[in-house]
């Protein structure tokens, strides 16, 4: 009987059929790849074509020229965008992933519930929302804008992004790795630091990272709390601060208090400039701007991977 | 990983410690640099985008005038630099546009000072027509889009043996908020009666184009100029650095005199001599339509805001105070500004500009001498 059936089926005639639809639906998951990939490479090309022009040395380490001449450079954004971007992280980090601690252990108390729920808005508020806020507690009764009020709006918007992201990721490791850790002895605050965290490092540095470089792109909350400035530069300060026998706390303070520059802040501002000079340079700091962020990336992840290995091997 | 926490809470205590440093420094309104005992003083300002490429210029220059001064201008928009100097965040503000009345209630002591004019040109892409002749009724009824197409007579009857294409014209405008189209409608609004009383005058306006689909926005002066390079047969309006610095045609007007004007230094010049004496008690003046021979007739006034009362830093105010009379007096200053296409101050409004800063006291005493 067996037999009978298969001698009716054409089976050259079924393989070529399957064949074929194999090849549309491959050739459709490559379409759905490009135009996928496409934008990516699309944006780094255009920009690294753009920006290349004007990159060199100068470009890192010059103060801005004056307009409508080549030249110059924007150290003052690169510095500024570094200080900013670290005042948010050592604020951030820290309470974010308190938070995050206090949501595993206590997910359904008032306070958790409290917490996630303000977590969820916090993240949903427009990044200019956040500026203007700055602008009112940090700005107005200080009558000063500064790098400090600049690195506090951006720590408000890496909060959110780190507090679930860690939740997240705390939540994955086994309770049994706990039990067993409070089992032997160890107390719940090493429990949590040693092995809880250990554990879900990895995710939480990609979800920080994720965060730093949300911030390190972010223009409008730092138009009303960073303002700006081409004279922004910690070496200067840091040269003067030394020359002048100034304490370390006079220095820092020079640092922080100062209005200064990000990366994005001078793209904005240099892309809408009647010089094409200055507009040519606005391409060179979204050039400069995207390596920041992808090497940021890159080096978390390769430092990830080793790490990974020495644990292991 | 718990050596990483203390060190990240170690951070943490040293910049609580470096903002409790600041909180007495920021009550005392003494600067930094005073307690530190070094001489240097930053000025901070923001305001007006379009004096900023001047501002940035002078700022440059001014430290060879005066080392220890540094001054960090940003350029956040007129409306955002009154804001500024009212929340008292900014030593001065720039600003194109003039402060409210309820403005002026809330800080009596702020005074406008007159700094440069600029001009605004209406800018063109007609391919093969490299000059074009307007005046004040046919650029409103284009902007009215009363006249739709490039060879309607009103625009041939001013430019004889010009070949105007057969085209619809298409009226290039900003779509965000502006100080430039608060200039380019005032002048529509002073030549025309209708344009005033069904459009309006302000910042932001209802383009009559628009609803026949015959109007693009533009984001910004560059956005206007890009949106008329790109398409044939559009007309707009931007800042003369603009149009000069990107090599756009712009339009030569009939004045109020009924002259033909180009926009240049010497027709800017003659429109705010015409309004020297327009000043008000407030240091403000319109010179729109300006009335003289050679008047290029779209121009604004672009000021410092600055506290003439309210003073508590001495240093800070004398030096803001020779900064601002430095930039209006110094010939130096004045040929970076004419290079620039802006137009420098008369004589006359120098004068006034100069004798306001006299005035100003910090304390209740005088502070230049």
């Amino acid at each position: 009987m067996p037999q009978d059936l298969f001698a009716q089926i054409d089976l050259p005639r079924v393989y070529r059929r399957r064949r074929f639809l194999n090849d549309v639906a491959l050739s459709l998951t490559g379409v759905a790849v490009a135009l996928a990939v496409i934008p990516l490479v699309w944006i780094v090309v255009y920009v690294f074509l753009k920006g290349m022009q004007n990159i060199n040395l100068d470009f890192f380490i010059h103060l801005p020229q004056a307009m409508g001449t080549t030249g110059g450079g924007v150290t003052n954004a690169i510095q500024g965008s570094i200080v900013m971007v670290l005042v948010a992280v050592v604020v951030a980090i820290p309470i974010a992933l308190l938070v995050a601690f206090y949501l595993l252990f206590h997910p359904q108390t008032l306070l958790g519930q409290i917490l996630r729920f303000s977590t969820d808005l916090l993240a949903g508020v427009p990044s200019i929302v956040i500026g203007l806020f700055g602008y009112a507690i940090l700005v107005v009764p200080f009558k000063h804008f500064s790098a400090l009020a600049g690195g506090l709006v951006l720590a408000m918007i890496m909060l959110p992004i780190v507090i679930r992201s860690a939740e997240e990721m705390l939540k994955l490791v086994p309770k049994e790795l706990r039990e067993g850790a409070l089992a032997l002895g160890a107390p719940e605050w090493k429990t949590s630091l040693s092995v809880v965290l250990v554990a879900a490092l990895e995710g939480i540095v990609t979800g920080v990272m994720l965060a730093i470089a949300r911030a390190t792109g972010e223009t409008a909350p730092l138009l009303f709390t960073a303002l700006g400035n081409e004279h922004y530069n910690v070496v200067a300060y840091v040269r003067q601060g030394i020359s002048q026998h100034q304490s370390i706390f006079q220095i820092l303070h020079k640092i922080l208090a100062e209005p200064t520059d990000a990366l994005p802040l001078t793209l904005w501002k240099y892309a809408q400039q009647p010089y094409p000079e200055r507009v040519a340079q606005s391409w060179t700091v979204a050039l400069v701007l995207m390596f920041f962020v992808l090497a940021l990336n890159i080096g978390a992840r390769s430092w990830l991977a080793r790490k990974r290995r020495q644990t292991r091997g | 990983m718990r050596r990483f926490f203390l060190f990240s809470w170690v951070i943490v205590a040293l910049l609580l410690t470096a903002c409790g440093g600041q909180t007495p420094a920021a009550t005392s309104t003494s600067t930094p640099e005073a307690q530190t005992g070094g001489k240097s003083i930053t000025l901070n300002g923001a305001g007006a985008t379009f004096p900023l490429p001047v501002y940035t210029e002078w700022n440059q220059m001014y430290r060879s005038v005066q080392p220890d001064v540094t001054i960090n201008y940003q350029g956040i928009g007129s409306g955002g630099g009154q804001k500024a100097i009212l929340d008292s965040t900014v030593d001065f503000a720039g600003s194109d546009s003039l402060l409210k009345d309820n403005q002026y209630t809330k800080m009596p002591d702020l005074q406008m000072l007159p700094m440069l004019a600029g001009a605004v040109v209406p800018i063109y892409n007609l391919p093969g027509v490299d000059k074009l002749v307007l005046d004040g009724p046919t650029m409103v009824d284009i902007f009215m889009a009363n006249i739709t197409n490039w060879n309607d007579p009103a625009i041939a009857k001013l430019n004889p043996g010009v070949s105007l294409p057969d085209a619809p014209i298409v009226v290039a405008h900003r779509s965000d908020g502006s100080g430039t189209t608060e200039i380019f409608t005032s002048y529509l609004g002073a030549v025309s009666e209708e344009w005033k009383n069904s459009v309006g005058v302000g910042k932001a306006i209802e383009w009559p184009a628009d609803k026949n689909g015959q109007g693009i926005g533009g984001k910004g002066n560059p956005g206007v100029a890009q949106a008329v390079q790109a398409t044939p047969n559009a007309i707009g309006y931007v800042e003369l650095a603009y149009a000069k610095s990107n090599s756009i045609p712009f339009a030569n007007l009939i004045n109020a005199a009924g002259n033909e004007v180009t926009a240049d230094a010497e027709t800017m010049q003659d429109a705010m001599a015409a309004f020297a004496n327009a000043f008000n008690e407030r240091l403000t003046a319109k010179i729109m339509n300006a009335p003289g021979q050679k008047s290029w007739p779209i121009m604004g006034y672009t000021y410092l805001i600055i506290h003439m009362k309210e003073n508590q830093n001495c240093d800070k105010t004398k030096a803001l105070l020779e900064y601002a009379s430095w930039a209006v007096s110094d010939p130096a200053a004045a040929q970076k500004a004419a290079d620039l296409g802006y137009a420098t101050l008369p004589n006359a409004v120098k004068e006034l500009v100069m004798a306001k800063l006299q005035e100003v006291t910090c304390n209740g005493q005088k502070v230049l001498q």
